[in-house]
């Protein structure tokens, strides 16, 4: 176990926050732009879910910090997996209710917005490449990702699953 | 300065985020459609653009590296937002991941693959022993640090692993996104398998793959979550074992039988 200070777990909530912030303008504007007049999600309408993500995202944080044995990620996946299962019908269908309302890509807009700044101190290393290292880069990511489709399509094909 | 100091007195840079966010919402997806199919440019690849943007251009004074530190931050700490989403998602499914399960499981050995079409590349184009670090696996921090304990920091083979970690972090969320969009597009790979490939480790990848493709398959998009989730979550787990006992390795035969017929190793044996 690993110590955590109480001036980083204020770091961790002021980051949540003004990402839970982010996110639930975001996703107000996304309903309403999406074109689908049914799914509008005031920013009130989104608090529940979004303060449940929340619960979850600090937990797993806080966690992965005092146990770092176990990545963050692995912790969030974790807690998500219990509060949303269908056989936890003591929490699941109020947490499935409300985070429905906040969207998958209202989550990640903010965070990437953030990403492109926090990546532009690295641009000075990226103009340093020449276009064969981008372009055997670019070929790692296409081997990667066509390499695990078509093992999981042969497998579920074989399954019978598609 | 305390970094909760910080984080307030940088209201500018978070109210610039706002409205980033807004300005891309607002303009939602764009979908262009081209002879495979559609491709969907997202909100998130916009505003990851606009912050490179604004970041290098610097229209307004106040972002510059103490900001671009900060927003690392936002990134590390905010991407649970999406891993909880996910991962609720993955509860919600939680059925069909588990009948997916050996699927799951098996397409992690897919991440090999970047050795079988990335190592004869770099072979080809000249590159010596950095191209083992650029292609033994997708070159996440986990990755990298492996390359750096085992060859050392000074190493051709750690300058490569460099290469592949500096292009995916700056391309490799927008590239993954446009891969996901046209594989999805061309149709011969079903969206479940695509789905599952789109966790190669790295949170802001998964995102922009598997919300590319949920964007072009709207009613699987539950489902496409899922299993994208769960695959991130496996390759976090697994990469650096995958790494050192298959992907190093592996890498190293491969490049000592190519190295000579296809490598630099050629011309060095006709002189």
């Amino acid at each position: 176990m690993k110590k955590i200070t109480g001036e980083k777990v204020t770091e961790y909530v002021l980051i949540l926050t003004i990402s839970a912030v982010l996110i639930l303008i975001g996703n107000m504007i996304n309903t309403i732009t999406d074109k689908n007049p049914d799914t509008f999600v005031s920013v009130l309408a989104g608090l529940p879910g979004i303060l449940i993500l929340f619960a979850i995202a600090f937990a797993g944080t806080i966690l992965g910090t005092v146990i770092p044995k176990v990545p963050t990620a692995i912790w969030i996946t974790l807690i998500g997996v219990l509060v949303a299962m269908p056989y936890n019908t003591v929490t699941a269908p109020f947490v499935v209710a409300e985070v429905n309302k906040i969207g998958i890509l209202p989550t990640c807009t903010p965070i990437l917005a953030y990403a492109g700044v926090s990546i532009g101190k690295d641009w000075t290393e990226f103009k340093k490449i020449g276009w064969r290292g981008i372009l055997v880069a670019l070929f790692v990511m296409i081997g990667t990702y066509v390499g695990s489709a078509l093992i999981a399509q042969a497998i579920l094909a074989a399954q019978g699953i598609i | 300065m305390p970094k909760v100091q910080k984080l307030i007195k940088n209201w500018p840079l978070h109210l610039m985020m706002l409205a980033v966010v807004v300005v891309f919402e607002g303009i939602n997806t764009i979908s262009i459609p081209t002879p495979i199919g559609g491709i969907s440019l997202l909100p998130m690849l916009f505003a990851m653009v606009a912050g490179l943007v604004l970041f290098l251009i610097k229209p307004l004074k106040f972002v510059k590296e103490e900001q671009s530190h900060l927003s690392g931050d936002f990134v590390m700490i905010g991407i649970g937002f999406l891993l909880a989403k996910v991962a609720v998602n993955t509860g919600i499914q939680l059925e069909n991941v588990l009948k997916a399960g050996p699927a799951l499981i098996l397409q992690e050995l897919g991440n090999l693959g970047t050795i079988l079409l990335a190592l004869p590349l770099a072979l080809l184009l000249g590159f010596g022993r950095e191209a083992v670090g650029m292609t033994h696996s997708i070159s996440r921090e986990p990755n990298v640090a492996y390359i750096a304990t085992k060859y050392g920091s000074e190493s051709a083979e750690f300058r490569g692993v460099m290469v592949t970690y500096i292009v995916g972090t700056l391309l490799g969320t927008i590239f993954m996104g446009l891969m996901a969009s046209v594989l999805g597009g061309i149709g011969i790979l079903h969206p479940y398998s695509l789905a599952m490939a789109c966790g190669v480790g790295s949170g802001s990848m998964m995102a922009a793959s598997s919300a590319s493709l949920a964007a072009a398959f709207p009613e699987m998009a539950e489902q496409i979550s899922a299993y994208a989730g769960t695959s991130n979550v496996l390759s976090n787990a697994d990469g650096v074992i995958m790494t050192v006992i298959l992907g190093v390795p592996m890498c190293n035969w491969m490049y000592s039988k190519l190295y000579p017929v296809i490598g630099r190793g050629k011309k060095e044996k006709k002189a």
